[in-house]
């Protein structure tokens, strides 16, 4: 899809990372090393910090303490294109779809535009508002808005999780296809943990601030859902969540 | 057919109703014609005033007023209403003063207005100005604060700044508010005129009416009447066919 010749990916060194909001201390000392071009999933439970932890990443948030480097640089010096694609698209809706790819570029970027459009095939909708498209397509042309920067961190924070089954299967192919294609380090906040087991190399629990699990996820792709292996590695991560919960009361 | 009949042809009925009474009550001389008019009698005076050339002459130093009145009005609203939906510094330092001034009726300000500018266009355009400053401020402030904070955090990590972001993102957020205080600042201009013109002037509409009064030339009053209803509704059409261009991405303006 890119025919720049530059090569996409950034190391990502996460180290003694820690963030509070007043007394809260929402995340605690995480440290947490991405390699280069890595396909990496952060789940967790809602209120676990995994949202703190891809802000900081993002550069939305300043940590308390600790030290976040892209590459060793520091995310304010470092030239590395970061992206991202929300849970809700965020489609300027008064943009035309090709407007919202190009959104903030400079020069030419009509047919590049264009050529992004075709990779997520919805280049017939170029002219159209976002307001007359569905879900699915919304979330396509936020993924070509963020694809024609080349990105180097392309952030995913729970993108699919208001979409319905089939489309979500259709969009983690489609984001698993580009990624490999383009080999860019991609950073996935979710708390479906199937989704996690099928697009990452690695999975990262979070729970209370904390990594409590960090598991690799060899197997080879495209990989299929009903894959034992991947039951098992699924398994193995929810029990894992549910083991958490306090099991004495109050 | 019956749509188009309901849409085209509907809206009218009741006015035409209402005239076609009129003119039987007038024809019957069921009250004095000096105080009631027929609708002919006033078309007739209306006629007359066109060919003599008065009433273009009246209405041309209205429109004048109104228009500059709305435009210096209308930026210096529009302005404010930025800064201060942008700025937090710039909203706690004018906002108070603003809100003081617009909670005194701008027509109380007439007297002080005749007295500190006389009686010439200054006066007007400065009440036209002043009135229609605070729905056009007001909507424009509420339409920058309600951008959503979702597109602006989008539009900065997609590298957009200080203009580039006014103008991708918060400004068309803010358009369907501004184009409502845009739409209720053109009837308290309109008011805001009529009143002004009615005291210590010598020409424009309102000027045409009060001078009319002192005649009994009811007709001639009842015209000035009309035309200002006929501009009103110029005016509000000419500010909605503008904003269903501007806003023609948004659902509710989609034809």
């Amino acid at each position: 899809m890119t025919n720049s010749t530059r090569e996409h990916g950034v190391r990502i060194n996460v180290s003694q990372l820690q963030k509070s909001f007043g007394d809260n201390e929402v995340l605690k000392d995480v440290n947490l090393t991405i390699e280069k071009g890595q396909f990496i999933a952060i789940v967790g439970k809602s209120g676990s910090g995994k949202s703190t932890l891809l802000r900081l990443v993002a550069g939305l948030e300043q940590p308390t303490s600790g030290a976040l480097l892209f590459d060793d640089q520091t995310i304010k010096k470092t030239d590395a294109s970061v992206t991202m694609m929300y849970q809700d698209s965020r489609l300027l809706p008064w943009k035309t779809v090709i407007d919202n790819v190009g959104l903030g570029l400079k020069g030419d970027w009509k047919d590049r535009a264009l050529s992004v459009l075709q990779a997520v095939g919805l280049s017939e909708f170029q002219k159209e508002w976002p307001g007359t498209l569905s879900g699915g397509q919304k979330q396509r042309v936020a993924l070509a808005r963020a694809l024609i920067r080349e990105p180097d961190l392309l952030i995913l924070d729970e993108p699919l999780s208001a979409l319905d089954a089939l489309t979500r299967t259709e969009m983690q192919d489609l984001i698993e296809q580009i990624w490999r294609d383009n080999q860019f380090t991609s950073l996935l906040v979710t708390h479906d943990v199937r989704e996690a087991v099928k697009l990452a190399d690695r999975i990262v629990l979070i729970e209370d601030g904390e990594i409590t699990l960090d598991l690799e996820n060899p197997l080879p792709r495209p990989r299929d859902v009903t894959d034992e292996r991947l039951v098992a590695l699924e398994k193995q991560v929810t029990s894992r969540i549910l083991e958490e919960e306090p099991l004495t009361s109050h | 057919m019956a749509n188009t009949f309901q849409k085209q042809l509907l809206p009218w009925l009741l006015p035409l109703v209402v005239l076609i009474v009129w003119q039987v009550i007038a024809m019957l001389e069921i009250v004095s014609p000096s105080l009631f008019p027929a609708p002919t009698t006033v078309l007739e005076s209306f006629y007359g005033l066109v060919v003599s050339g008065t009433l273009a002459e009246h209405i041309q130093i209205s429109l004048y007023r109104a228009f500059v009145g709305l435009l210096i009005g209308g930026s210096i609203g529009l302005i404010l209403g930025i800064l201060n939906g942008w700025s937090k510094w710039s909203f706690f330092t004018f906002d108070t003063s603003i809100q003081m001034v617009r909670n005194i009726p701008h027509l109380a300000l007439l007297p002080l207005a005749i007295v500190w500018l006389g009686i010439g266009e200054t006066s007007k355009i400065f009440l036209v100005a002043l009135g229609v400053m605070f729905p056009i401020y007001i909507n424009t402030l509420h339409g920058i604060r309600s951008v959503d904070r979702g597109y602006v955090e989008m539009g900065r990590m997609y590298g957009l700044r200080g203009w580039q972001l006014f103008r991708h993102v918060y400004l068309p957020g803010a358009l369907p508010s501004i184009f409502v205080g845009l739409r209720y600042a053109l009837g308290v201009m309109w008011l805001t005129l009529i009143v002004a013109e009615t005291i210590a002037t010598s020409d424009g509409l309102g000027y045409l009416a009060m001078n009319a009064r002192q005649f009994m030339q009811t007709d001639i009053i009842i015209v000035t009447i009309i035309i200002y209803a006929l501009f009103g509704k110029l005016a509000d059409m000419i500010a909605q066919v503008g904003e269903k261009n501007a806003l023609r991405w948004h659902p509710n303006y989609r034809k």
